[in-house]
């Protein structure tokens, strides 16, 4: 059992708040990711986890145990260093080898332990190759296979991949996926790369100035994301934002983009009505608009800027009104520069954010029901 | 490619000047300094078997008594043409190992009151004869100094490294734990760095002195009753330890700088690594700083082994150079003209040559240590 | 030491809470730990700074003090007169003028054929390169004072001996390499690229140098000529072997030793490492200049 439970933790350095009043519970054997631009405090915040820099209030538990003072050592943690932090001098069997022998484990047992984790990584080859003599992909192996040879419940990843070239991260990464479903292990997996995050974890922590936006499902974060920088931050391309007049009529509101009007879901209207004649931020991923090449009632008439043929989709840049967005549309919708086309918005995928606060409206489930 | 490079001439224009220096100021002195230990440079008088020619008969010192057995008058031909009578004296004499020598010299080497009438002779002139000889690095060898100094040099080597590597590596290694006030403590610790070794031997002996620190200290704390005489002849342990001290004092933040260096050249992560799984602080430094510092060691240790062999000032401050003596102060005993020195560079030059060729050897283990670290840093 | 946990300053618990005793040792044995480096610390630092403060005590005490035993450990009363007594004996203000000669001739000499080797080395690829660079290496691990006795035979011989920029010459061999060294590393430290985007917005190679790469490199190159000042003012066996009459201050101290007094040891030996003192805190950064780049 070990769960990983971070209680009002605080961490400064000098006048900087890396990590600002976070708490955050990850459950036993979840893998969870802190994602975040740099500088956001992901790192600080798995440091302080890690017991490499303790935290100037708050506190950490791991377990049922309070680490918040503890040494490393005493906290059964492992991790993979962003930049592998593979002892040059050892050899790979030595370095995998490292963890256990400060545990004082038997000379079986790290025979042992080494072998089924190099077993693992696919580098039983090298064992008795020094750092040097590797490549950078196989010294990422070897940084992982250390880290889980020691078997200790809680495992710790500083972006991982982040030193490996685009194709073997793609290879990495469905590996290291399928590793760690394989030990059983706590993990807390830090990286600034959204794909990853959305592709590996069971659930992402979006940071951002040492704060959690967001903690939830990998869907939940792309799809209902918590706010506007979580909306731009995930996604390629990121979430299209456009301002829009919110405007009762006859009992029901509408929010205008122009002369256009938008019609919310019923479950949102109770939350839209005070935001009656002010600005709101619309917010809708490129993929979930329907782009017509006629015009429809429903679809808003835009001008097309630019087109990007990508493969599997069609990504349109067009204008409305000031904003800019994409949009993607299937590789047969055939369109060129400065022409005109429509643009449909389904209801349900709309996302309503609060223009002061950037916070995304959730409507509040309970209260309609009851 | 076939086409050629065009050589750029700019960095050896630059580096011209220092090359020059360096042969000038380095190269030739060294070459001077085998010359001066190898080669008897005093004017010493060639005595031949015949006049104008034959064979080498032997030498003669300067001013060595000799008896005329016969004499030949012959004319020279000055540069002007005109020619002017010049004797020639078959001699005989005892050269400097005792053996007789006979044969003919030109007037113009011997002092004679009578060219013509007096029967005997001295050496006052030669030639600027060079002869190798092994006679200095003999007599340097030979002296029971010799042996003395480089005991000394050596056990104080012993004595000092241990003691300055610990103490380094400690040094560096709270440094290097980011304290409040690093700044003001890498600067104290960096202070001796510009301490002469002279001024440190001074020091030293204040602390040492028979009315001096230590004496003070250990009277009031109720060890000695009396003023203790440390530094005296009776005393040589101490005086070794007086300078033990001051070394210490003095040259172990060279080898912090060189550590704190070689720390700094290992990354941060290698060190949390070892905190992730488990190593102790002990641990940490055995299998994970030491290792990964060794080149920086072995830096420290040839430039400290070779600086060892250098030791002069303090061991002239604390012993008067005369209890204890060193190799450099043998060397500057031997050249010094003055009331207490020998005044013969020859041997001097010998001393010298012998520093060096010990520092030679090392210096080459030395370049030899950073070209192997060079080449291992590149791959 | 440098365990990691410890680089940043320890936590202030805010809110107050109830620690389990695992806790308590814990954060115990972390304040312990961080006490007994800062204990250690300054114990080094006692153990450095006591020596010269004890000799700096007994350079501004009256004479009679400098005789007692046993010995104060502050200088009561205060008193100027026995570094007045040192400083007014024989020799020793032309003494000093002549190490201060000496030294700045040193740094002036060495600095000016220093720098354009030092850049030569960080900037340049050339053939022979590696070569120069390990000589310099080898020639800096070398005893180069020992040089002193063929260079005053020598000196002798051109009837140069016992001048005071003979000295110097000397002294010039002794620092060259290291001043080599300092300079190309701190001339390594500017990127190359600054230089290129000089050259690229129109200046020629000289001026980039001196508007751009100069001016970034001359801290490191003042603490560079610094430190050779500082080696030149302490050197004793050369200038000892090298001058009879004009000695240096080392020089003179040295060679007065056996025959001086009490007072004039302690303020001499004070004196001279009143520069290190001064000198050594301006050039703190730049010390590992000098060595660092062996091993990287």
């Amino acid at each position: 059992m070990a769960e990983i439970r971070v209680e009002n933790a605080v961490k400064t350095f000098g006048k900087v708040v890396a990590v600002d009043d976070v708490s955050l519970t990850v459950h036993d054997q979840e893998f969870v990711v802190l994602l975040g631009p740099s500088g956001c405090g992901k790192t600080t915040l798995l440091r302080a986890i890690a017991g490499l820099g303790m935290v100037d209030s708050g506190r950490v538990m791991i377990g049922d145990r309070d680490v918040t003072y503890l040494p490393p050592k005493d906290r059964n943690i492992s991790m993979v260093f962003q930049s592998y932090a593979i002892f040059p001098h050892m050899k790979v069997y030595e370095n995998i080898a490292f963890g256990l022998k400060m545990k004082r484990a038997s000379k079986e047992e790290i025979t042992q332990r080494v072998k089924a984790a190099s077993e693992l990584l696919h580098i039983e080859d090298f064992l008795d190759r020094y750092p040097s003599q590797l490549s950078g992909g196989q010294r990422q192996r070897v940084a992982v296979a250390r880290a889980i040879a020691v078997r200790s419940q809680v495992l710790l990843m500083d972006e991982p991949l982040s030193n490996l070239d685009a194709l073997l991260r793609l290879e990495m990464r469905a590996e290291l996926k399928r590793l760690l479903a394989e030990i059983n292990a706590t993990t807390i997996y830090v990286t600034h790369d959204q794909i990853e995050a959305l592709s590996m974890g069971d659930r992402i922590a979006v940071m951002k100035t040492g704060r959690i936006l967001q903690f939830d499902s990998p869907t939940k974060v792309y799809d209902m994301p918590a706010d506007q920088f979580v909306g731009g931050f995930i996604g390629t391309p990121p979430m299209n934002f456009l301002q829009g007049q919110v405007r009762r009529e006859n009992g029901a509101v509408q929010v205008y983009i122009g002369d256009f009007g938008l019609k919310p879901i019923p479950e949102m209207e109770p939350l839209l009505r005070s935001y009656d004649g002010e600005v709101i931020v619309v917010g809708i991923r490129a993929e979930n608009m329907e782009a017509l090449s006629q015009p429809a009632e429903d679809a808003l008439p835009v001008m097309v800027l630019v087109v990007e043929p990508l493969g599997s989709q069609n990504l349109l840049t067009i204008k409305i009104g000031d904003d800019v967005i994409k949009v993607s549309t299937h590789p047969d919708f055939t369109v060129a520069p400065d022409q005109n086309i429509w643009i449909r918005f389904p209801s349900e995928k709309i996302r309503w954010i609060d223009r002061r606060s950037g916070k995304t409206l959730i409507p509040n489930l309970e209260e309609l029901m009851a | 490619m076939g086409r050629r490079r065009r050589r750029n001439f700019a960095p050896y224009l630059l580096i011209l000047p220092s090359f020059i220096y360096l042969a000038l100021f380095f190269a030739w002195p060294m070459f001077r300094s085998l010359q001066l230990a190898f080669r008897r440079e005093s004017q010493i008088l060639a005595v031949y078997t015949e006049i104008e020619g034959g064979d080498l008969a032997g030498r003669l010192e300067l001013q060595t008594d000799v008896a005329v057995l016969n004499r030949e008058r012959r004319e020279e031909t000055l540069p002007n043409g005109r020619t002017r009578p010049i004797y020639w004296f078959q001699i005989v004499g005892e050269n400097s190992v005792g053996e007789t020598v006979e044969g003919w010299v030109n007037q113009r080497y011997l002092f004679i009151e009578s060219r013509t009438e007096s029967e005997t002779a001295r050496v006052v002139g030669g030639e600027g004869a060079h002869e190798w000889t092994l006679d200095y690095v003999r007599r340097m060898f030979n002296d029971h100094n010799f042996w003395r100094a480089l005991r000394t040099t050596l056990l104080l080597l012993v004595l000092i490294l241990p003691l300055q590597f610990v103490l380094a590596i400690i040094m560096a290694l709270v440094l290097q734990s980011q304290l409040k006030g690093s700044s003001i403590l890498l600067y104290i610790y960096a202070i001796p760095l510009g301490i002469s070794d002279l001024a440190a031997g001074l020091v030293w002996v204040s602390i040492f002195r028979q009315n001096g620190f230590l004496n003070t200290f250990l009277t009031e704390i109720g060890v000695l009753d009396s003023p203790y005489v440390f530094l005296s002849a009776n005393n040589q342990e101490w005086m070794l330890a007086a300078i033990v001290l001051a070394e210490v004092w003095r040259a172990t933040s060279i080898v912090m700088v060189i550590v704190v260096s070689g720390l700094q050249g290992i990354p941060r992560d290698y060190l949390e690594a070892g905190e992730i799984f488990g190593a102790s602080l002990w641990q940490r430094l055995r299998h994970i700083i030491l290792p990964l510092l060794k080149p920086s060691l072995q830096v420290a240790l040839i430039l400290r082994t070779i600086l060892a062999f250098q030791v002069f000032a303090v061991v002239v401050a604390i012993t008067g150079g005369r209890v204890i003596t060193v190799l450099a102060y043998e060397t500057y005993r031997w050249y010094d003209p003055g009331d207490s020195g020998f005044n013969n560079p020859n041997v001097a030059a010998a001393y010298a040559g012998f520093i060096m060729l010990i520092s030679l050897v090392i210096a080459i283990f030395y370049l030899r240590t950073v070209r192997t670290q060079e080449e291992a840093a590149r791959e | 030491m440098t365990t990691v946990e410890e680089r940043q300053a320890l936590p202030q618990p805010t809110r107050a809470r109830v620690l389990d005793p695992a806790q308590r040792r814990a954060l115990r044995q972390m304040k312990l730990r961080r006490a007994g480096t800062y204990a250690l610390a300054i114990g080094i630092a006692i153990w450095i700074l006591l020596p010269i403060w004890l000799i700096g005590t007994m350079a501004f005490s009256p004479s009679d003090q400098v005789y007692a035993y046993p010995k104060p450990v502050v200088p009561v009363p205060f008193s100027t007169e026995t570094m007045q007594f040192f400083l007014e004996y024989e020799g020793i203000m032309a003494a000093t003028q002549n190490s201060i000669v000496v030294a700045l001739v040193t740094l002036a000499l060495s600095t000016v054929i220093a720098v354009p080797a030092g850049y030569a080395i960080s900037r340049y690829i050339f053939p022979g390169r590696d070569a120069f660079r390990l000589g310099v290496l080898a020639v800096r691990a070398f005893p180069i004072v020992i040089l002193a006795v063929p260079l005053a035979v020598t000196f002798i011989q051109w009837g140069m001996y016992d001048e005071v920029y003979t000295v110097a010459l000397m002294h010039t061999a002794l620092t060259l390499p290291t001043t080599i060294l300092v300079v190309s590393s701190v001339f390594a430290s500017v990127p190359r690229e600054f230089e290129e985007a000089a050259r690229i917005f129109g200046c020629t190679p000289v001026q980039a140098f001196m508007r751009v790469v100069l001016p970034l490199v001359l801290p490191g190159i003042a603490a560079a000529a610094i430190f050779t000042f500082v080696m030149s003012w302490n050197e004793v066996f050369a200038a000892t072997l090298l001058t009879i009459r004009n000695r240096t201050l080392p020089a003179l101290i040295l060679y007065t030793l056996n025959k001086s007094s009490i007072q004039f040891q302690y303020a001499g030996g004070f004196f001279m490492l009143v520069p290190s003192l001064v000198f050594i805190f301006f050039i703190r950064r730049y010390l590992f200049n000098m060595w660092g780049q062996i091993t990287k």
